[in-house]
């Protein structure tokens, strides 16, 4: 802290009433005296005999729910202040900002663009977490044929749960914590643009991620993670759970994205002009404006899919002339153009770490960027490759192939783009550096079996197999989760001043590495061979596939535990760092680790991009 | 990356922290009025979802079902045997009538939610106008508190909206259930999303109104309320374009 | 730092692209026509045969990019502890390497659109004069087909060889997925609608239908087996079901 903050200190402490007392636990407090009283309230008002009672009701608990949890973190105090003229004063902000506040700032509702950093970082790693036993369980399931280690319905809420946990892990992966706590500072400013707003969103994920932990507790979710209509209609009420959860999390991916452009365009210090920026705060914008137009598409078909449970509506029953073609096209339009939305800020962040570790320029900063984009672009006219099989509209099948193959050309420049720049590099083989490497093996497997599942004919074999499990899989374990990781390894001393333990990092890493190969490489042979998706039992010819891929995603969990250990261990106890640990240019680097409140005493002046490694300018 | 920290451009020297704090408004403005339409971009992305919704459920028109349920099965599996009727004006009772095509809702009232919806954008867009050439907040409160009203008004038509939609009862022996047709879904969803956003309206038309009384927005600072009028005037738009479609096309022939 | 970067042998990378892309055309072309279900169909021959030439296509594609890595691993790592110094080729724009690399993606995505499209329209071609119909119904967890003008309902599919076959295909409670393992066709059973979809078996023998669109509890043994039997067996067992029914 710098002597300049010692005239608010005084002012930061003292009033503010109970807001000052909010914390996570009074908003847990809160989100389970409302949840209550929502379930009281219905429980005595709504007709018990209706065939959507139990619907209603549990919508009406986690109406409560949100509401109480908003309330007791604070979030609704902003919009109350505003509402009655008495905006916060610098005071207020600067305690919102967590000043002298230590580590308990880190329980808050705090605005400062670090500590949110921080909380995502363990909010990714709590869905990670949570996913990953769910994965665990299901291989364990699938060890050998029949049902043996939990039954059908608890095996079917497993897929369904995994599935969604890991796609929300993953959309924050890498936006989460490194979009919220270097991009700011990558740009030169202060903090994000709007500061209230970035806290909102990790409290609404915080809530939403409530809710869907709790699916399984509350009856579960039988239909998979793309809760196909009209079969989540059968499902119990953890559907509710899920679909309110899912509407939560679209308003904070919108409030986040939106922050995020802001912050970027307008936020930029002095000389950093859109040319100069990091190609890190590309791709964090370009995946924010992504999601800003997929997930509307979300929130509609959640909501669709709750008005159908709880009043009745037809939008996905033949009966009353609604479709399930309707909810699969809404969903897909959301799902294809977010898996861009989780794959940029990690190719973005692997481009970062491969010409910093390599000392060399990013290779062609203008592919760099033409290729993200244009994969944005081209991924808002592809969804219907998810439906070739439906039965929908078999004449757009060749346009949507067309659109679909399309995309293997920007993706085509991500690998010219690292290539290049690790072209005669002068590579240091750090964790960082290792999956890099590991990244650059399994998206080259990915693309390949993307481009047979974009072609009709394959995929009339494939939709719906374990091929296509396999394949996604290589796209968001393989690649995605690698440059999450790298990033992790990236940037952690800047968040913790010390290294990730090289050695733990390297056993990790090969656990992890070799697990996906032998996972998801014999999970292709059983798809090779013809096994379904989301079975719960197999018939014989998929025996020894399905044991080997059970062995890999073991291998896998260890190699996340030891990475798990490190992370923890290293954080008080790693090798120190130094503020600047990879002489590297960005403006990151050039502030003190950790970084203080605010960043900068002076605002930098930019006068060239962070790519120039030449020596004498490489500051110590 | 090459900085010049010993360059004097920081008016606010090393105050350290005052230095994002202390932006003129303009600039604070400018990144608002960004975010307020990118904002605006994703509504539209959610207005046109649901039109998409609206105009993809009356294309397929599964079963010849979207104002409709004539032509179901009247007995179904485990010999259940079904009736429907027709439930007008949300009446719980069973009619007595086998009345199971519905017409097209009101487009009268249709129109007068989402003109007046316009009219209160308007409104407040005229507020801001006269706010900034007399810089008069007395005045600009008032406007604010009448467009305010126009909105709770619009709030109640629109609920009288949302309770005409008529459910299908569904008999089956002795109990009933009931049921929406595709079309009384859609309005439901497009309806229910306008009165999600009346509420928004509201509040930020109160929020206007009393700040504007309280001082915090002043003739100099009038940028909040072209932001709040930006987004009014769009919620006003998209209720017209809403209107147009269903309006215009709903029946099928 | 003005040393100009010394010209490095690539022969070795040239080396590794070749043998890996060997490598990779041979899994290609006889891993998954290895692991695959028997060819029963005219669209399944075609399935196999698209695979075999896309991953021959994309053979030397990942060789390419494997070889330039194992090549940097070996030859571009920093060894040593201390913090590199700045590599010394600081190339930040190749047009040439850029252009070639856009205009080789470009024309194998290109190559690869048009068989797609041909191979559709082949999959998608004629039925012919006189298909046999059949009405597959999915509801949970079961199959149920029956062959129009006659009275014939069956658990199991029964398919004459050498016919064209048009499925007709719908769902009684949620969407069901049709697939014919062997035969390379698949559309989803839905609630309300009629889905179709034809092939052409060219083999006898048995083949598995297995749902692929999740449904439920029993999903994952909602499978039933079929078999592909000649003309003349077709008729007769034809026959002795209606005579059951």
């Amino acid at each position: 802290m710098t002597t300049t903050l010692e005239h608010t200190q005084q002012a930061a402490t003292e009033g503010g009433g109970l807001a000052r007392k909010q914390n996570f636990v009074t908003a847990l407090i809160g989100g389970v005296v409302f949840a209550w009283l929502a379930w009281f309230l219905a429980h005595h008002f709504l007709d018990a005999s209706s065939r959507n009672y139990s619907d209603l009701v549990t919508t009406a608990l986690t109406f409560g729910w949100m509401f109480g949890f908003w309330l007791g973190i604070g979030a609704l105090n902003g919009p109350a202040r505003w509402l009655i003229g008495a905006d916060h004063t610098r005071a207020d902000d600067l305690y919102y900002a967590g000043e002298n506040q230590g580590r308990a700032r880190y329980w808050k509702y705090c605005t400062d663009h670090k500590v949110v950093g921080v909380q995502y970082i363990v909010m990714t790693a709590v869905l990670l977490g949570a996913g990953g036993i769910l994965a665990m369980a299901i291989r364990t399931e699938l060890i050998v044929p029949g049902n043996h280690f939990v039954n059908q319905q608890v095996y079917n809420g497993f897929v369904a749960v995994h599935g969604m946990l890991m796609i929300l892990a993953l959309i924050v992966a890498v936006a989460g914590p490194w979009a919220n706590f270097v991009v700011p500072i990558m740009c030169g400013a202060r903090d994000m643009a709007f500061p209230r707003l970035n806290a909102l969103s990790l409290w609404t994920l915080v809530s939403a991620a409530g809710l869907l932990l709790s699916v399984l507790a509350v009856g579960s979710l039988t239909m998979g993670w793309v809760v196909l209509a009209p079969i989540a209609d059968q499902a119990g009420v953890g559907m509710d759970f899920f679909a309110m959860a899912i509407i939560v999390f679209t308003v904070s991916t919108t409030v986040a994205g939106i922050n995020t452009i802001c912050t970027v365009m307008t936020m930029r210090t002095k000389g950093m002009t859109l040319a100069r920026l990091p190609i890190f705060v590309w791709a964090s914008m370009i995946a924010a404006a992504l999601g800003l137009y997929a997930f509307p598409f979300f929130s509609l078909v959640e909501a669709q899919t709750l008005l159908d449970r709880t009043v009745s509506t037809s939008f996905f029953v033949a009966d009353g002339g609604g479709t399930g073609w309707l909810q699969a096209n809404l969903f897909w339009l959301m799902g294809h153009p977010e898996v861009y939305v989780i794959l940029l800020p990690a190719v973005g962040a692997l481009f970062e770490i491969a010409s910093v570790m390599s000392r060399k320029p990013v290779f062609s900063y203008r592919t760099a960027i033409a290729g993200m984009t244009g994969l944005a672009g081209l991924s808002i006219l592809v969804w219907a490759h998810h439906m070739f099989t439906t039965g929908w509209a078999p004449t757009l099948g060749g346009p949507f192939m067309l659109t679909t193959e399309l995309i293997s050309i920007p993706t085509g420049l991500f690998f010219l783009v690292i290539i290049g720049t690790i072209w005669r590099g002068n590579i240091w083989m750090k964790l960082p550096t290792v999956w890099l490497f590991g990244f650059i093996f399994n998206f080259i497997i990915a693309g390949i079996t993307g481009i047979y599942l974009s072609d009709i004919p394959i995929d009339n074999q494939f939709h719906g197999t374990v091929f296509v499990t396999a394949h996604f899989h290589y796209v968001f374990v393989g690649s995605v989760l690698f440059g999450a990781l790298a990033a992790l390894c990236f940037w952690y001393p800047k968040v913790t001043g010390r290294f990730l333990d090289e050695t733990m990092g390297r056993i990790s890493f090969w656990l992890v590495f070799l697990g996906v190969q032998v996972t998801f490489l014999s999970m292709f042979v059983a798809g090779f061979k013809g096994m379904p998706r989301r079975y719960s039992s197999y018939s014989m010819i998929f025996e020894h596939a399905n044991f080997v891929s059970t062995m890999g995603a073991y291998m896998i969990m260890s190699g996340m535990l030891v990475l798990l250990g490190a992370v923890v261990r290293s954080w008080n106890h790693g090798v120190p760092s130094g503020p600047n640990p990879w002489q590297a240019n960005s403006l990151e680097w050039l502030v003190p680790t950790p970084p203080p409140l605010e960043n900068f005493d002076v605002l930098p002046v930019i006068t060239e991009d962070p790519y120039n490694y030449q020596e004498e300018l490489v500051r110590a | 990356m090459s900085i010049d920290t010993h360059n004097e451009h920081d008016a606010h020297g090393h105050g350290g922290h005052d230095g994002g704090h202390h932006e003129p408004p303009e600039v604070v403005d400018g990144r608002q009025r960004m975010a307020i339409w990118l904002f605006i971009s994703g509504d539209a992305i959610t207005l046109s979802a649901l039109l998409f919704t609206y105009l993809y459920l009356r294309g397929v028109n599964t079963g010849g079902h979207w104002m409709s349920m004539v032509g179901l099965p009247t007995v179904g599996p485990g010999g259940h045997s079904y009736a429907f009727y027709e439930a007008l004006d949300g009446s719980t009772g069973l009619p007595d009538g086998h009345l199971i095509t519905q017409a097209p809702l009101s487009a009268g009232l249709n129109w007068i939610v989402s003109i007046l919806t316009l009219v209160s954008g308007l409104v407040v867009w005229a507020g801001e106008k006269g706010l900034r050439a007399t810089k008069n907040t007395r005045n600009f409160s008032a406007v604010a508190w009448v467009a305010t009203a126009l909105v709770v008004v619009t709030m109640a038509l629109s609920l009288k909206q949302l309770h005409s939609i008529p459910a299908i009862f569904v008999a089956v022996n002795d109990s009933h259930t009931m049921s929406y047709t595709a079309y009384a879904s859609t309005m439901m969803v497009i309806i229910g999303s306008g009165l999600v956003h009346l509420a928004i309206l509201a509040f930020l038309g109160i929020g206007l109104a009393i700040r504007s009384a309280r001082g915090a927005i002043t003739g100099d600072k009038w940028f909040q309320a072209r932001l709040v009028r930006l987004f009014w005037v769009w919620v006003g738009i998209s209720a017209v374009i809403g209107s147009a479609v269903t309006t215009t096309i709903n029946t099928i022939h | 730092m003005a040393m100009t970067p010394k010209k490095e042998k690539l022969t070795g990378m040239y080396i590794s692209i070749f043998l890996l892309t060997v490598l990779g055309v041979v899994i290609g072309v006889y891993g998954p026509a290895h692991l695959m279900p028997r060819s029963m169909s005219d669209n399944m021959h075609l399935s196999i045969l698209t695979i075999v030439v896309f991953s021959v296509a994309a053979a030397p594609v990942a060789a390419g990019v494997y070889a330039v890595c194992l090549h940097a691993l070996r030859h571009w790592v920093h060894r040593g502890d201390s913090v590199p110094a700045p590599a010394a080729s600081q190339t930040r724009e190749h047009p040439l390497a850029v252009t070639s690399w856009v205009l080789a993606s470009t024309a194998l995505t290109v190559f690869l659109l048009i068989w797609g499209l041909g191979a559709l329209s082949v999959d998608n071609g004629g039925i012919g004069r006189n298909p046999l119909v059949v009405d597959v119904t999915g509801q949970q967890w079961l199959w149920t087909f029956s062959y129009p003008g006659t009275n014939v309902q069956s658990p199991t599919l029964v398919l004459p060889e050498g016919r064209t076959v048009v499925f007709h295909i719908k769902a009684l409670d949620v969407t069901h997925g049709f697939w014919i393992a062997n035969m390379g066709v698949q559309v989803d059973a839905n609630v309300g609608t009629i889905t179709e979809i034809h092939t052409t078996p060219t083999a006898l023998g048995t083949f598995d239908v297995r749902c692929t669109q999740f449904c439920g509890l029993n999903h994952a043994f909602m499978v039933t087996t079929g078999n592909v039997v000649s003309k003349q067996q077709f008729s007769q067992w034809l026959a002795s079901q209606s005579m059951k029914a």
